[in-house]
């Protein structure tokens, strides 16, 4: 019997699919799901995505990057359940306990799955750590932002710790929302240049490259989230403690006041410029490639003919390991 | 009644009085249901899910930034 300030009942969300009890709506496709029906739904996302840009092939090697967080790690578990033959790839970037709790979380998720785990050091192989490059940014000159570094570096210790593995793809867990974030931003200042790069696949398109590609595009990052929860995956739930002014918040920031009074905004902008307008700006991808001379990995061609190329990650070492800079609090967490 | 909803991150406990539906603790607190998960007894939520005198929940929010892997 209903109290006196009892609401009025209301039937319970029933699964689109099978009609039982649903654990989570899906606004932006106007359907809820049971804990059974969502995790298909997130295997047949991944399958769909997969399939649409050929990312994979049956019998290759691949290297996914894991952080320890939902999404990397949600799709670390789908790709292994698909059948396919991944190897994790954790780069430790020296930021204090959360790193710590980070390596941990990557670790203990290989444990239970017996599977493979490769780990790399950026202090220790590189000389300096992301601490060290959020310290450089605050102080005079600046430089690159501290979350700028940090995507650099994992940039290029994927690149070139696929190759070193011979691996056949690297597959990282950006989700729908980092890629709608990604395109606002592009589509905000007109790169052109970054908005042809900006597809779910990256062909290795010459030696020194490894393929990359994006599973996860379709999924918003709530659904990585609500996955990982029904799967008992156990990731960080803290966020970066280096994180704060992130740009790619602000737009995330954004993008949710659209999505919350119109669902499916986010969806509509990321494909809509996959399906419609991504090819058009092919020729925008304009760079020449080279190989740089301190490290021979891929770089661009400098403008100047005369100047020996350098790629960004080795300017950026350079740059940190000559400077003396005091460390951000952050790095005790 | 009274919900203890624990926010996820940072870990901030708060108590909400009258909030009958996971959809009215969400607008009290005023969260975006489409950037969290509400997790109670490691069971996922709906908005249109009761909640009891008691119950403790978690908020989680599902949003991430920075350099993504």
């Amino acid at each position: 019997m209903s109290g006196r300030h009892s609401p009025p009942r209301r039937p319970r969300t029933r699964c689109g699919r099978c009609r039982d009890k649903a654990v989570i709506e899906l606004r932006r496709h106007s359907v809820a799901f049971c804990k059974d029906c969502f995790l298909h739904y997130c295997r047949q996302q991944v399958t769909k995505a997969i399939d649409k840009y050929h990312m994979l092939a049956p019998g290759d090697r691949i290297l996914v990057a894991v952080s320890g967080g939902k999404d990397s790690l949600a799709l670390w578990d789908l790709l292994l359940g698909l059948g396919y033959q991944v190897d994790g790839l954790y780069l430790g970037l020296g930021i204090g306990g959360y790193s710590e709790r980070s390596g941990q979380a990557c670790q203990a998720f290989a444990d239970a799955r017996g599977a493979r785990l490769v780990t790399h050091d950026l202090a220790a192989e590189h000389g300096f750590a992301i601490p060290e490059a959020a310290a450089a940014a605050r102080a005079p000159g600046g430089g690159r932002s501290t979350c700028g570094v940090c995507g650099l570096s994992k940039r290029y210790v994927f690149n070139s710790s696929a190759l070193a593995g011979g691996y056949d793809v690297v597959a990282t867990g950006h989700n729908l929302d980092d890629e709608a974030a990604v395109l606002f931003g592009n589509t905000l200042h007109w790169d052109t240049g970054a908005m042809a790069r900006q597809f779910p696949l990256l062909e290795a398109t010459r030696p020194g490259l490894v393929k990359k590609v994006k599973p996860l595009y379709r999924l918003a990052e709530r659904e990585t989230a609500a996955y990982c929860v029904l799967t008992g995956i156990d990731y960080v739930i803290e966020e970066c403690p280096l994180v704060a002014g992130n740009t790619q918040l602000r737009y995330k920031a954004t993008l949710d006041e659209l999505e919350e009074q119109t669902p499916g905004t986010k969806h509509e902008f990321l494909f809509g410029f996959l399906d419609k307008a991504a090819h058009l700006l092919e020729a925008a991808d304009d760079a020449t490639l080279t190989a740089c001379t301190r490290c021979g990995m891929v770089t661009q061609q400098p403008a100047d003919p005369d100047e020996a190329p350098v790629c960004a990650f080795c300017r950026t070492k350079g740059r940190l390991s000559t400077r003396s800079l005091p460390l951000v609090e952050a790095a005790s967490g | 009644m009274l919900v203890t909803a624990q926010l996820r991150p940072p870990g901030k406990t708060i108590e909400v009085a009258d909030a009958h539906r996971v959809g009215d603790l969400l607008a009290r607190l005023e969260v975006k249901p489409s950037t969290v998960l509400v997790i109670r007894d490691g069971e996922l939520l709906t908005d249109a899910d009761e909640l009891r005198d008691g119950d403790k929940v978690e908020v989680r929010f599902a949003i991430s930034g920075g350099a993504a892997p």
